[in-house]
């Protein structure tokens, strides 16, 4: 579920970054305001602004609501990453691409893409883990069947802290911590060339 | 590029791992046999075996998830959008649920096992005639101890103001239940709403305070089997656990001057989808048999007065599970004080704050 919410959150993030970052459109800062609000409310408020949206489109609570929760916050994570990447590109590289008689798509699939791909899997890797660790946000939009593992931790914890609650959290964290570690290298990989060459 | 290879094969890999428990679980509900339930209960309140029973004896499908609080269960159902057709609902939650037309009225004729239930349990104020709901489980507020530390026999609330436990002492973060141990030790209703009576309760606890180490209504089992207090304040539902693990050390009593008492009880909500499955599961639950199951294997005391000869003794005869007779006359449960509640509230943050 982390793994599909993690795709199409990818999918919707990523050209999102590339707007923001090459283009130039009316309204741009109100879309970049609106993007970063996911992080900055409280996830609380987030919650329950979902719940009462499902509730007003008659959708019943599901596993899907908790995928199209998650994909609400996780795109905001995906945008801001590959933006970051995306701005600490030198654009040059594109131009020269174009002036050697590539298209626009040709541009982005051989160019531009490759170049970001770290940063788009650091963020991949972010909002796995962002999903499978999520309670609060969960706690709210699950349905049938949608008893995710946090939750089930957070219930079993009513009676009492048992060995199980002790092991399952001990490989949430450990897989949490290899994936942040593993974003964390990816996000610092293929610096800019120029600037390796400045360096003494 | 090869590290982002690598990246991504570990994502596959840790998405796979994380979809391996539920894949089970998707593939039996594409089946999609004619009948499905959806329950919704408290963690550890329905054991496996009589959940496969059920399934087998009436081929309904059912789909169980859990909640941790009265709360969150609120929350679920005032939504609208949730498909659950059995919750299990405490005493003042159900009160709300049925002012907020959240449950279903029962239709009592389709309940063969309704006349199980002890009628001790029957006609609350929270759902007067059990026009909503069937009591499923219940249990008390009490005493645990620690048997090495506290030597005397403790049987009452007053060794909450015993000075020779001075600084060992836990007492629950929540002011109708410290309220009422004092209630309850003046020989009054925990339900008192006389403001001098009140007031005086919160001089006594104002005088305890020296005695207690500190109040806390989330960990107090966990703290009491660390050490760190020697008598805890609590819920026998936590408390009961940790007596489990050492019950050569600790203890659980329920004291002689009465207690608060807590009823769980289930319900069908008002949009449930599958009402005629959700009938047939509150049936089921009502049998002595299966009740008697369920109470050997959650370790809460049942409702159900018929199936009291089936539970295993060991259960049955726990004081801490099912306080004797005479005690449990002295038990009540918690009730909405309407203004009294503001006066409490204030009297307690006195308390605190001092």
């Amino acid at each position: 579920m982390a793994g599909i919410t993690t795709a199409v959150a990818v999918l919707l993030g990523t050209p999102a970054a590339l707007a923001l970052a090459r283009l130039q459109f009316r309204g741009k800062r109100p879309t970049q305001a609106l993007l970063y609000l996911p992080v900055i409310i409280p996830e609380v408020v987030l919650g329950a602004a979902l719940v009462t949206f499902f509730g007003a489109v008659e959708m019943r609570l599901s596993l899907w609501t908790v995928v199209i929760a998650h994909v609400v916050f996780s795109v905001s994570y995906v945008a801001i990453v590959v933006r970051a990447r995306l701005a600490g590109l030198d654009p040059a590289l594109e131009e020269a691409a174009r002036d050697l008689g590539a298209g626009p798509f040709e541009t982005f699939r051989r160019v531009t893409l490759p170049l970001a791909a770290p940063g788009i899997a650091a963020s991949a890797l972010l909002v796995f883990t962002l999903s499978i660790d999520d309670y609060v946000v969960t706690s709210f939009v699950a349905g049938v069947g949608a008893t995710t593992l946090p939750l089930h931790i957070y219930s079993m914890l009513k009676v009492g802290v048992t060995p199980e609650v002790n092991a399952v959290s001990t490989l949430l964290l450990a897989a949490t911590v290899v994936l942040i570690v593993l974003a964390h290298g990816l996000m610092r990989s293929g610096t800019r060339p120029e600037s390796r060459r400045e360096e003494p | 590029m090869r590290r982002i290879i690598l990246a991504l094969i570990a994502l596959a890999a840790a998405t796979a791992l994380a979809c391996g428990g539920g894949g089970e679980k998707q593939a039996e509900q594409e089946k999609t046999p004619a009948r499905k339930l959806n329950v919704y209960i408290w963690t550890n309140y329905l054991p496996d075996d009589v959940l496969a029973d059920f399934e087998k004896r009436t081929g309904i499908d059912v789909t169980v998830d859990t909640y941790d609080s009265n709360e969150a269960l609120l929350e679920k159902l005032q939504s609208g959008v949730a498909d659950y057709d059995v919750v299990v609902p405490s005493d003042y939650m159900l009160r709300i649920l049925v002012a907020e037309k959240l449950v279903l009225p029962l239709d009592k004729a389709k309940l063969k096992g309704f006349g199980n239930v002890d009628p001790r349990f029957l006609d609350q104020e929270f759902d007067p005639a059990n026009g909503h709901s069937v009591p499923y489980l219940w249990g008390t507020t009490g005493l645990g101890y620690d048997r090495t530390k506290v030597t005397a026999p403790l049987d009452s609330w007053n060794a909450l103001f015993d000075p020779r436990y001075k600084g060992r002492i836990l007492m629950l973060d929540d002011p109708r239940e410290a309220f009422g141990v004092v209630l309850k030790l003046m020989g009054r209703s925990i339900n008192e709403t006389d403001p001098a009576v009140l007031r005086q309760v919160a001089e006594r606890l104002k005088a305890q305070k020296a005695l207690v180490k500190t109040y806390n209504s989330s960990d107090f089992a966990n703290l009491l089997a660390a050490g760190d207090v020697d008598i805890s304040h609590g819920w026998n539902g936590e408390l009961a656990e940790v007596v489990a693990k050492d019950p050569k050390r600790f203890a659980y009593v329920v004291p002689k001057e009465g207690s608060t008492l807590w009823i769980d009880s289930v319900a069908i909500p008002a949009r449930a989808g599958h009402v005629e499955e959700a009938y047939a599961f509150l049936d089921f639950v009502l049998e002595p048999e299966v009740a008697a199951r369920i109470v050997n294997g959650v370790h809460y005391a049942g409702a159900n007065k018929a199936a009291l000869d089936r539970v295993d003794a060991a259960i049955r005869n726990d004081p801490s599970i099912y306080p004797p007779e005479e005690v449990l006359d002295r038990c009540e449960l918690i009730r909405d004080l309407g203004p009294a509640t503001q006066l409490i509230d204030e009297l307690w943050t006195e308390i605190k704050a001092q």
